[in-house]
């Protein structure tokens, strides 16, 4: 039946329901792609038949494939959008910048739209309270103090708080550290909070 | 909603105070808070109470209502009543596990609340189950959720709004002629 | 904690389907058996058992619910369909003593979805099909809801297990409700955590590499 490539790539998504985002699959993109064209070459060449020749059997023939054309483009419109909306959430569960391992799963148009998504957010962010603007992806939870008790999962190298001080943030060690600075690396699984 | 903002809203509600330090009058966009003068019970929000408490700069009273006799009548309507009864505070959950944790030396039988309240809770969230249930199974369309509070209303609100929507949707087909074609 | 910012498009439940849903173009996969009521020319080798050039009119072929859709017409027929025995008199009979003993996701596992998509094509029988449906629904939404109110930390596989593809997630709706108050409730709350897709992310790089 045809079809069937297009099922895959949604399959392949759906499968992984918790927003993980797997490898641009080019390939089956591809694949699907060659079987509609393949769909509307033989399907206008059975329409010139029909409408020169009068033959009016093919029609229900020419509609079964339209659908399979209209099927094809629902299902690549779909895994398109569906890796969007995972992309989106990219940027406000890890911030800015991607760990390599996931650009790679990307092709190079959906780069080009995190990088103008990220823009854009930052553009809002930057036009709200006043001059400095404010981090939307921050405290996504209502702060209960300004400070937190924080433990090192990974050696992370030297961080530099406010005030200027240079900690180094080496696996095991604990600090106490301004909320906001540390938010994006507890998310990114650099950092620990510590609730005692 | 996430419970911590539903707690963040019940920092708001207002808890009495006695001091141990004296201060002004402060000025505050959320309104006037003070003076403070050591002994003498003031007015603050949960969230400065909470805060001072923790700095040992004041004790708390706890509310009218968190008392032993006064949550073992409410328990006792809540089980002979079948609708939702009346609950003293909408934050009562909330304010209870917040007072407890941290000032449960200024609250009398602490333990002792803190099981009627959690009883009062579960009462009170199996009764919103059976009325689900009855709601979804006479396909009702409206329901009065009277004396709900918010935290109970939120640990179903998804699920709930969720069903309701299948059920209106699974309705709709019984209408013929409602049929909108959309071949993709 | 769950992933909050990726939300995928959700289903359109009942008879519309949502277009970008991977749900519904999963459901819409689904197979439906059908009859030719005109012949499709030069399209036979889409048929196994027949080696012909076209599919005559008449063949009883299977098809997915999205081309039957697509090919169906009130006017001109080219396409009768039936319903799945599923939503057939006995199955019907069985529905309606006691929902709660029949496996939906065997049967379906879009029971509710393909219920309301069979309405498109005209048959005596829609109307009960339609009523069916829904009433299967309310018997058994009690049981997802005390399903989805189960200890978090219970084995709930054999809860889920009859379970179709919109009551499992309506299980996932309530216990991500009660997942969040008891959180709440244990302290936990306030905590900022590590986004669900980093912790999953680094659970399967570890197991490539085991692998």
């Amino acid at each position: 039946m045809f079809c069937e490539k297009a099922i895959e790539l949604v399959r392949e998504l759906h499968r992984m329901g918790d927003g993980q985002l797997p490898a641009f699959n080019e390939d089956g993109i591809r694949q699907v792609l060659e079987e509609m064209k393949a769909l509307y070459q033989q399907n206008q060449s059975d329409v010139n038949e029909a409408k020169s020749e009068g033959r009016s059997e093919l029609i229900p023939t020419i509609k079964f494939r339209h659908c399979c054309l209209c099927r094809n483009q629902r299902c690549i419109a779909a895994y398109l959008y569906d890796r969007l909306l995972r992309i989106r959430a990219l940027r406000w569960e890890y911030g800015s910048v991607l760990p390599t391992a996931i650009r790679f799963h990307m092709c190079a148009e959906e780069v080009e739209w995190f990088n103008q998504y990220k823009k854009s957010l930052a553009t809002y962010m930057r036009s709200l309270g006043g001059e400095e603007g404010l981090d939307i992806t921050q405290d996504v939870k209502p702060p209960k103090s300004l400070y937190i008790e924080v433990r090192c999962l990974k050696d992370h190298g030297e961080f530099e708080i406010d005030d200027g001080t240079v900690i180094l943030l080496k696996k095991n060690s604990q600090h106490f550290l301004p909320r906001w600075k540390c938010e994006q690396l507890i998310r990114q699984g650099v950092l620990e909070h510590v609730i005692s | 909603m996430d419970p911590s903002e539903v707690e963040f809203l019940a920092e708001k509600e207002m808890v009495t105070i006695i001091p141990n330090f004296s201060l002004d009058k402060i000025y505050l966009i959320g309104g006037d808070l003070g003076p403070f003068n050591p002994g003498l019970p003031v007015d603050v929000p949960v969230w400065l109470a909470l805060n001072l408490k923790q700095r040992q700069k004041c004790r708390i009273v706890p509310p009218d209502w968190m008392d032993v006799g006064k949550l073992e009548e409410i328990k006792e309507l809540e089980s002979k009543e079948e609708t939702f009864a009346p609950i003293p505070s909408p934050y009562y959950m909330e304010l209870t596990k917040m007072l407890l944790n941290h000032a449960s030396d200024n609250i009398p039988k602490a333990d002792e609340i803190r099981t009627l309240v959690k009883d009062i809770w579960d009462t009170r969230v199996a009764k919103l189950r059976l009325s689900a249930d009855s709601f979804i199974s006479q396909l009702e369309a409206h329901a009065k959720l009277d004396n709900l509070t918010l935290m109970e209303i939120n640990t179903t609100r998804t699920f709930l709004l969720d069903s309701l929507n299948c059920m209106y949707k699974l309705r709709t087909n019984l209408q013929p002629g409602s049929d909108k074609s959309n071949d993709y | 904690m769950e992933t909050q910012s990726y939300t995928p498009v959700p289903p359109g439940v009942g008879m519309e389907e949502n277009f970008l849903s991977l749900d519904d173009i999963l459901l819409s996969h689904e197979r439906l058996p059908c009859r030719t009521e005109s012949a499709f020319p030069r399209l036979g080798f889409l048929e196994k058992s027949a080696d012909t050039r076209d599919i005559p009119e008449g063949t009883k072929m299977e098809m997915p619910l999205w081309l039957a859709k697509g090919l169906y017409e009130r006017k001109r027929r080219t396409l009768s369909v039936d319903p799945p025995k599923t939503y057939r008199q006995g199955w019907r009979t069985v529905l309606g003593a006691d929902p709660n003993v029949v496996d939906l996701h065997k049967m379906g596992p879009y029971f509710y979805g393909m219920g309301s998509q069979l309405l498109h094509f005209d048959s005596p029988e829609n109307a009960e099909i339609a009523q069916t449906v829904l009433q299967t629904f309310i018997g058994r939404f009690r049981r997802t809801m005390d399903a989805s109110q189960n200890a978090l930390d219970a084995d709930t596989s054999a809860l889920v297990a009859p379970l179709d593809a919109l009551e499992r997630a309506l299980f996932r709706a309530g216990q991500a409700g009660l997942a969040a108050y008891q959180r709440w409730e244990g302290g936990a709350s306030g905590r900022i955590e590590a986004s669900g897709l980093v912790v999953n992310y680094r659970k399967r790089k570890l197991g490539e590499l085991q692998a």
